[in-house]
């Protein structure tokens, strides 16, 4: 996956694809380029490494241009692995993003026809193409070439000798942002709000031709047709870091809001979704990484609260269980609304019959035209590679759902309904609570950075929340974690307990209690150095090396705060660790990529 | 043109209402201190704001991100440690590599308005104080001026005797120079800015500028009031949320979105109701009421010239008047307050405070029931067990069983 730009009109387009680019970066940043049309040709300057190590000066000044960041997938990071692409001629050029299928056939049959390659990846194959196509009239052979190419991409072409951008949009995101006098393209909207707030986004099959005055779009028939504008009403301000060191921290302190603004208008009446309309007894949660673990969460949730009995399958495997006659209501999360495998699923959860809701936090993603229903989680741009007020608030939409679909089947009170509404209110203060306590949360992960491995442990509801906990500190401290069932450690984990594994251990007073009590008393005895988080109590803070006790809640929202705690810990464990924090290698914000 | 804001410090007076968050961000009619001064100085077309920060800055930084959602930019810088007392000037002082020109230096934590800094825009030179008028200057930075009435003569902090009744509002304009002033004075010991003004004026003119505008300082939790009550008077009407039947609404009134209001209820402004509440049913709201956003107001309570802040909850069946209720505060049925003239023990001695009910902290939770004498300050986190009545201040996390 990887972010891309374009820009046609009379900035200075360096300065236009740089600033984008860098506002990309959560997208993968292993190498990066940039193409500029001039007077003698195309100039392109591209490398391995960061946005920031390409040079502004060295780009001249003209009117149009592409640049690109870029997270491998075919071929290593390198210089001439990096985007943007020439033609053999250097007359025209390309920047890709997405996975081209059948590139090899295309390169042998390219190769035979004497194109010569510069790079190991399967993009450069789309410009050789255009070229092998190309007769004279650039958008002929530029949709001859969409219709060659199986896979999925966003392109951008340009050509020496003019200003005008083509596009092409299958599977993988493209938005153009619209300008007076001025046009752009991106992959995600960060990259154009410093320009502009209007935008087309495009579907798949779309391809589009951006002039500096105008933009033409045809559809996969090739038609020509229009793609309503729309206004984004965030800002790119709510895409920086204001004052915050790192994305993930900012975002980690954005929860309260934005778990207000995502139970607001939905306590007093919920409309995002007409459940008259679908009949069913059971759920299955579908996704990946962190948002398979609020399906696990959403689990507990639905049965507690609505008694619907759901399963959760993780997006890539999905496919191969076996399709049987029950076909439950179907409830994918996908933060980006881009996750390639969660997209699939969607299709195979519909080709089965199963109804599909999808709940992801990017408007008009690619997931939400897969699925019957969506429900946007309202969290604002998360930058951070690792998913922090997402999460938080995919578990929110699940309280919101189970209270609607309780209510609907007469499972939950309206009384007992409301006393869930009222805790759900007082959830953005008590997490400001734990923020506020940041630097106690601090002191307590200097024992952790020593560790090669550490285990998180929890019950019932709060067990996915030690799944999560151990994910977010593997993501951003590099530390071997693992989360597990508080009982389970005794089938086999325990071998590895020692004085040099730290435990984390979730306790909360729900009915599990006295068990974990059991449990973390088994843990203790190893020597193995305990930290709790949980409700205050006196047992637990005996057993404990270090403790945090959460403001009081009822322990079906106790995920919300024990998981914010888990989030401090990975932060402040990772920031002890100088890691790079907001990008971790290996990583990239959303995974387009099966 | 730069504006740096002062937002360091604690107020400690303003106690236990300071707990988890800076004075500045005491909410007044739902808004921080610090928005109005914000906003003052953005209606007056300066945009780049430096916001001196230090206790409990996290608050500040996550309310004001860099300043999109105010129209303007908003960088912070930090005051890591505070020096023993005073310390304006301290604080001023680490702005400095943000300054390049004649700037203004305003305090985060006196409700001003548009005209209050535009009185200062309008006849402002190289280094200017707004003052004011007040009926109690010896609270205050009392100001003399030189003949003509034009320059200040003297400034002196608290006197016990007040020479005149114009006081400072704290609020400058400087040159860049300042911070050669303040390196001075702290290099004698000394760490605010009036000590810094008294060395200027040795040397230099200061031009006095006199406003009648809006400056209000809130001290103490019972000044929160009174704030309130003045800045109410000026919203507008504007209801959002979902209105149920049979409810009466008189006057300017605020009503948030998401929020209910539910059916038999009564609402007079001036008042304002935060985003995601709900009220009622029967809820009667009187003048001069702020209730923050996700606070639930149970039935037949009545609630007259209070500030209740986010997250609280309320019984069926209570009364408050005249009170501060705290973040996240919950009582339950039957809670009683009253209110009258009442000698209140604050963080600095007592105060005769005129018709004052009670003031709560954070989270503290009270049971059905429950009477609080008037004057009585309740610190965060106590616990109070049903059918109790509190005559006495409670320290936080206390237990009143």
């Amino acid at each position: 996956m990887c972010g891309i730009v374009g820009y046609t009109g009379p900035r200075d387009v360096g300065e236009v694809i740089l600033n984008g680019l860098k506002r990309l970066e959560y997208r993968g940043y292993d190498s990066a380029g940039i193409a500029v049309k001039t007077d003698e040709g195309i100039y392109v300057q591209k490398r391995k490494g960061r946005i920031d190590d390409l040079s502004e000066e060295e780009i001249p000044e003209h009117d149009a241009g592409i640049g690109h960041t870029r997270w491998a997938t075919h071929g290593k990071p390198s210089d001439k692995n990096a985007h943007p692409f020439l033609d053999c001629d250097e007359e025209i050029s390309i920047v890709h993003n997405g996975i081209i299928d059948n590139f090899n056939t295309i390169k042998d049959r390219l190769i035979e026809r004497g194109h010569e390659f510069r790079s190991e990846t399967d993009s450069e194959v789309i410009v050789h193409l255009i070229e092998e196509e190309y007769e004279g009239d650039l958008l002929k052979a530029f949709k001859n070439v969409v219709k060659k190419i199986e896979g999925s991409y966003a392109i951008v072409v340009f050509q020496k000798d003019s200003n005008e951008l083509l596009v092409a949009r299958n599977q993988s995101p493209l938005v153009i942002g619209i300008g007076s006098g001025e046009n752009f393209v991106a992959s995600d909207v960060p990259a154009l709000l410093y320009y502009t707030k209007e935008v087309k986004y495009l579907r798949d099959g779309d391809t589009a031709l951006i002039s500096r005055d105008e933009v033409k779009i045809w559809d996969e028939n090739d038609e020509a047709i229009t793609r309503e504008t729309k206004t984004i009403d965030w800002d790119v301000e709510d895409a920086e870091k204001s004052g915050y060191e790192h994305y993930m921290l900012k975002e980690i302190f954005e929860q309260p809001k934005a778990i207000h603004e995502s139970i607001l208008g939905r306590l007093t009446s919920f409309e995002d979704v007409d459940f008259s309309k679908y009949d069913f007894d059971e759920v299955q949660f579908i996704a990946c990484g962190t948002s398979s673990h609020a399906g696990y969460v959403g689990r507990y949730i639905f049965e507690k609260l609505a008694e619907i009995p759901s399963t959760v399958e993780v997006s890539s495997e999905y496919r191969y269980t076996s399709p049987s006659d029950s076909t439950p209501f179907t409830i994918l999360f996908s933060q980006s609304g881009e996750t390639l495998d969660t997209i699939a699923a969607a299709r195979e959860a519909k080709r089965r019959g199963c109804n599909t809701l999808a709940v992801t936090n990017v408007m008009e993603s690619s997931i939400t035209r897969e699925v019957d229903e969506v429900i946007y989680t309202q969290a604002g741009p998360e930058i951070g590679v690792a998913a922090t007020k997402t999460f938080t608030t995919q578990i929110i939409i699940l309280y919101l759902l189970a209270i609607e679909l309780g209510l609907r089947k007469g499972v939950l009170s309206k009384d007992k309904a409301e006393e869930y509404k009222d805790e759900l209110r007082k959830l953005p203060r008590k997490v400001e609570r734990i923020l506020d306590d940041k630097n106690e949360i601090k002191e307590m992960t200097e024992s952790l950075v020593k560790a090669e491995d550490i285990f998180f442990v929890g019950r019932n509801i709060n067990y996915p929340v030690a799944l999560e906990g151990a994910l977010k500190l593997k993501e951003i401290a590099y530390i071997h974690s693992a989360g597990y069932p508080a009982g389970e450690l005794k089938h086999g984990p325990f071998a590895l307990l020692t004085s040099e594994t730290p435990v984390i251990a979730i306790a909360v007073k729900d009915h599990t209690f006295e068990k974990m009590l059991g449990n973390i008393g088994e843990i203790a005895a190893r020597d193995s150095p305990v930290i709790i988080v949980g409700d205050e109590d006196k047992e637990l803070k005996k057993l404990a090396d270090l403790s945090y006790f959460i403001p009081n809640t009822p322990p079906i929202f106790s995920p919300v705060l024990v998981n914010v705690v888990l989030q401090l810990i990975a932060y402040y464990t990772a920031y002890r660790l100088d890691r790079d924090i907001d990008k971790p290698r290996n990583l990239a914000k959303s995974v387009t990529v099966e | 043109m730069k504006a740096v804001i002062l937002a360091g410090g604690e107020g400690t007076r303003l106690r236990p209402f300071t707990a988890t968050e800076p004075k500045v961000m005491a909410p007044v009619a739902n808004k921080p201190i610090l928005e109005y001064v914000v906003q003052a100085l953005v209606d007056n077309g300066i945009n780049q704001i430096v916001i001196v920060v230090g206790y409990r800055r996290q608050r500040i930084m996550s309310y004001f991100g860099d300043g999109d959602d105010f129209d303007t930019d908003i960088e912070y810088v930090i005051q890591r440690k505070q020096p023993p007392s005073g310390g304006t000037a301290h604080a001023l002082y680490q702005a400095k590599n943000k300054i390049d020109e004649e700037f203004l230096v305003l305090p985060g934590d006196n409700v001003i308005s548009k005209e209050t800094v535009a009185d200062l825009l309008a006849e402002m030179e190289e280094y200017s104080l707004l003052i004011t008028k007040s009926d109690i200057p010896s609270k205050y930075g009392v100001v003399t001026l030189k003949k003509g009435g034009k320059e200040i003569e003297n400034l002196v902090e608290k006197p016990e005797r007040s020479p005149s009744h114009l006081i400072s509002t704290c609020i400058c304009s400087f040159p860049p120079d300042i911070f050669d002033w303040i390196e001075q004075a702290m290099g004698d010991g000394y760490y605010d800015i009036p000590s810094v003004i008294q060395r200027i004026l040795k040397e230099k003119s200061i031009k006095a500028i006199r406003t009648d505008e809006t400056w209000i300082d809130a001290v103490y939790p019972w000044d929160l009031l009174d704030v309130n009550g003045a800045a109410l008077t000026g919203i507008n009407k504007n209801i959002n949320g979902l209105i149920q039947e049979n409810v009466i609404i008189k006057g300017d009134v605020k009503i948030g979105k998401g929020t209910r209001i539910r059916g038999g209820s009564f609402i007079e402004g001036p008042a304002v109701i935060g985003e995601g509440c709900d009220i009622g049913p029967n809820a009667c709201i009187l003048p001069s009421t702020s209730i923050d956003e996700n606070t639930k107001i149970g039935p037949f309570t009545v609630i007259q010239n209070s500030v209740i802040m986010r997250g609280v909850h309320i019984g069926s069946h209570s009364n408050i008047e005249n009170s501060v209720i705290g973040e996240g505060v919950v009582t339950g049925a039957n809670f009683s307050t009253y209110s009258e003239d009442s000698r209140v023990e604050a963080d600095d001695g007592l105060h005769e405070v005129e018709n004052i009910g009670v003031m709560i902290a954070e989270d503290t939770e009270i049971s059905s029931g429950v009477t609080v004498e008037s004057g009585v300050v309740i610190g965060k986190g106590c616990q109070v067990k049903s059918g109790r009545t509190i005559r006495e201040n409670l320290e936080s996390d206390s237990k009143a069983v």
